[in-house]
């Protein structure tokens, strides 16, 4: 059901240079910016009379605070006052370019292009009013939303110019580039701590997500899926009980889907349960985690193996290295478990498909839907609304082809809504992983060679030709195992592996289990040489001077190396995360106690330092980092996906837990001060917890547990291993 | 057909008696600030007051709601105003903000039965509402402020 996204090389291209600009604003013809009811400068920007200045953002607002910081962004350049700034969350459009959330890129990605875009549209601003005065626009300045001719004093409001003046003044690419931006010491909104505009109505019930939507006349849509998470061949239908239910209204039954539409949710659920249909379960049907796990152990000797990421020469460093260590690590699935259950709105009429939903995705959904639908791209509009949790799973537009594919059937519009048991069943997961490192350590105890095999199913393959490599390989599920230690020999080797089980992209995605694996085989080097831990990985950080500082920093706010009670243990973990072009530098001291008699995990307290660069939204960047953090105690102590039958063992939140707020630890923040191009908070501080935690289990028992999840029989039978 | 009375108006609906509240609330009276999470009281996103208490209205039917108090996000201050909502915003609780009225509204039945909780009545009292997004931290604070809002 899925197609190709139809823009080559360019996630590729822009991971590559970092920084780089995703998104053009075009400016406009300046014809069409007379004196009118508003101005829109370019994509992101449009001013009223009234001097309101919106701000249109195109990132998903998932709780991440995206709307506020962008807008800030905006702001700052275009003098803006802030009282006057809004923002909205528009309908997808090829203007925008490619419309992505995730990677904890939305800041990094934006924050040049938005300022260029504000900045420019300050400067047209001021040429509308000096013209108007007929004075040079060198001798007038904005601030706060008011042109002002500094000699004179005379001042016009952004709103009385939009209204009164012709606005002609435009930038090509080049003079776009060349516009000189403030310096980080002359931010005025940026670096702010300025409460976020969406929290006011996150309180009073007001906001609206996906699953908030009426349109008039609308149904109620479910679907019979298949027991089988993929594979599945419908082979028998029988709607009659279906039909007897009151509020019944239509049977859906395509290829790719059956559903029952009813007058109401409750109808719909009774209707739909009232359905016969038979499956035929196809090749996954006894697909489980221990056929997953035995495939994975055969996969990672594939001697055809791809290198992902090599230098020197790790055979002949291994060869000749004074001690060698090897060890195998594991992660179990885990599911996005997002608060709002996927679910989706469509109203087809006049051959357009306006859907309502909460997308991080658009580009690769309107793809997909246009493919799937058979129409123009054009035909399909996604009104974008606030999402209850994304953390990744957004990112897909199954629920949104599923709607469609209905309401184009049944003439209404249709609301679908999955229960938590089959948003659950239908996840496309954290692929399980399975990773052997080597080292070889010298004499002196300095590791000489990396060898890392990292068997995984890569989700890049199912969303098409630009998410994998000329290898085949996903960077998506692989970064981290790139780490930043200065190692001479390295070699990654990746074996991707299909299973059956659908796999996508889970906040923090491959960093979760890289770093875990890197940064737990790193403490048990540091114990094979007989090093500090937080020692060892400093002396191998000299490239890598921000993480050095952060780490040392996390290190003395715990009081590193203090006494702790018995079976309590202090673990360290830094990283590059999310990905290595554009890291934000991140260290985690995780202080656990560990029962002896049961293996039970209590995380006390995490303290975390981060050099993400420029702060945009400082209250917002401590809870990203906040969230973070606990998201990751959640995936390190509890989340235990597990696959039977060809699906998730798992249903609902008492079989898939998470955490909840009794085993919240102590949270302690510490963000570095930089004037440094900003990178992204979402996700690096949740790839610090597992294999910080795991190395306080080891600081507390001596037992090494190489599992993720970290349960309680796992840490038992590191305990018993232990001796 | 049933008769609720929320939010100080009566409602009279035509669905069947065992019809989850929930649903109700949601999709027949489009109150959406009340969110569905999990649909087996697993979650707390669903949490309303019933006659002043808190209960999950994913597994409250119509029937057993007939004829009490029903109070939602939308009815809990008439100008959004509760000392648990200033705190929500002085505190910068919310993340996603989908599970913030279950939240919210337990937050708000415990400080009316305890206007003075420890750390440990708040985990006791909070520990049944999940936040994904893992807002926790910020509850905490947030209940303790409201708190004094509350005394005062």
């Amino acid at each position: 059901m899925m197609a190709p996204v139809t823009r080559r090389g360019f996630l590729a291209g822009a991971v590559a240079t970092g920084a780089a600009v995703t998104i053009r604003f075009p400016l406009i013809d300046p014809s069409a910016a007379d004196a009118a009811a508003a101005w829109d400068p370019n994509a992101a920007i449009t001013i009223t009379p009234d001097s309101i200045v919106t701000v249109h953002i195109t990132k998903a607002e998932m709780g991440q605070g995206v709307g506020t910081a962008l807008a800030q962004i905006v702001a700052e350049e275009l003098e803006a006052d802030w009282k006057d700034v809004r923002v909205d969350y528009p309908v997808n459009d090829p203007k925008f370019g490619l419309m992505i959330t995730g990677g904890s890129w939305s800041v990094n990605w934006t924050f040049d292009t938005l300022s260029r875009a504000g900045a420019a549209a300050r400067l047209a601003l001021i040429d509308a009013a000096a013209k108007s005065w007929g004075v040079s626009a060198a001798d007038c300045a904005a601030e706060r939303g008011v042109v002002r001719h500094l000699p004179t004093g005379r001042s016009l409001r952004y709103g009385e110019i939009v209204a009164r003046m012709p606005i002609t003044k435009t930038f090509t690419e080049d003079e776009l580039k060349q516009i000189a931006l403030k310096k980080p010491t002359d931010y005025r909104v940026v670096g702010q701590w300025i409460p976020r505009l969406d929290i006011p109505d996150k309180v009073n019930g007001k906001a609206k997500f996906g699953i908030d939507t009426f349109v008039p006349n609308m149904v109620y849509a479910k679907v019979a899926y298949p027991p089988v998470r993929d594979g599945a061949r419908r082979t028998a239908l029988d709607d009659s009980g279906a039909k007897r239910v009151k509020g019944y209204v239509a049977t859906v039954a395509v290829p790719q889907l059956v559903a029952v539409v009813a007058t109401s949710y409750e109808a719909a659920v009774k209707a739909r349960d009232a359905l016969k249909v038979g499956w035929d379960l196809g090749p996954n049907a006894t697909v489980s985690s221990e056929s997953i796990f035995a495939k994975f152990a055969q996969a990672k000797d594939d001697a055809g193996a791809a290198a992902w990421h090599e230098q020197g020469d790790v055979k002949k460093a291994l060869g000749d290295a004074a001690r060698r260590h090897e060890a195998t690590f594991t992660t179990d699935y885990v599911a996005h478990m997002q608060m709002e259950p996927m679910n989706c709105v469509v109203r087809f009429a006049d051959g357009v498909y306006d859907i309502y939903t909460g997308s991080q995705f658009q580009t690769f959904a309107v793809g997909t839907l246009a493919a799937t639908l058979g129409v123009d791209a054009s035909k399909i509009r996604i009104h974008q609304q606030y999402l209850g949790g994304g953390f990744g799973r957004r990112l897909e537009p199954d629920i949104m082809v599923e709607a469609a594919l209905i309401a184009r059937e049944v003439k209404r519009p249709v609301k679908l809504i999955r229960s938590r048991e089959e948003d659950l069943r239908r996840d496309f997961y954290r692929s399980a992983t399975l990773q052997v490192l080597k080292a070889g350590l010298d004499r002196d105890g300095k590791i000489v060679a990396w060898d890392n095999t990292l068997v995984a199913s890569h989700p890049g393959k199912r969303w098409g030709p630009d998410f994998v490599d000329k290898k085949g390989l996903d960077q998506f599920a692989l970064n981290g195992a790139d780490h930043v230690y200065d190692i001479p020999n390295q070699i990654v080797r990746a074996v991707p592996v299909e299973t059956g089980i659908p796999v996508g992209y889970v906040r923090a995605v491959a960093p979760n289990y890289t770093f875990f694996a890197v940064e737990t085989f790193m403490d048990e080097l540091a114990k094979l040489a007989g090093v500090d831990p937080l020692q060892y990985r400093l002396s191998m950080l000299g490239g890598a001077p921000r993480l050095a500082r952060v780490l040392k920093l996390a290190a003395d706010k715990t009081g590193w190396g203090s006494p702790l009670p018995a079976n309590t243990g202090r673990g360290v973990a830094c990283v590059s995360a999310q990905e290595k072009k554009t890291p934000t530098w991140t260290a985690s001291v995780v202080q656990a106690r560990v029962d002896p008699a049961t293996g039970k995990v209590q995380v006390e307290k995490i303290v975390c330092a981060v050099d993400c660069g420029v702060v945009v939204n400082p209250d917002g960047a401590r809870s990203q980092i906040e969230g973070s953090l606990l998201f990751g105690v959640s995936n390190a102590l509890k989340e235990h996906g597990t696959i039977a039958n060809g699906a998730l063992a798992q249903s609902n939140f008492h079989d898939y837990q998470v955490l909840r707020m009794n085993e919240v630890p102590e949270v302690e923040v510490h963000i570095v001060p930089s004037t440094e191009y900003p990178t992204g908070l979402g996700e690096p501080g949740t790839t610090t917890v597992a294999p910080a935690l795991s190395n306080a289990i080891f600081a507390a028992t001596g037992a090494r547990v190489r599992q993720v999840p970290l349960l309680p029989d796992r840490v038992l039978a590191a305990l018993r291993a232990r001796g | 057909m049933a008769t609720l009375l929320i939010n100080g108006k009566s409602r009279t609906l035509d669905v069947d008696p065992g019809t989850p509240l929930l649903w109700v609330i949601r999709e027949h009276l489009q109150l959406t600030g009340t969110k569905f999470g999990c649909g087996v009281a697993q979650c707390g996103a669903c949490t309303v007051h019933l006659d002043g208490q808190p209960v999950r209205s994913c597994q409250t039917t119509v029937a057993q709601a007939a004829g009490k108090k029903i109070t939602t996000i939308e009815g809990l201050d008439p100008a959004g105003r509760h000392p648990v909502q200033l705190a929500w915003i002085a505190e910068q609780v919310p993340q996603c903000g989908y599970c913030q009225s279950g939240q919210i509204m337990a937050a708000a039945a415990l400080l009316a039965r305890n206007a003075n909780p420890s750390d440990a009545d708040i985990v006791d009292a909070m520990s049944g509402n999940i936040c994904r997004c893992a807002t926790y931290p910020r509850i905490k604070r947030a209940i303790k402020r409201a708190a004094q809002g509350v005394r005062s």
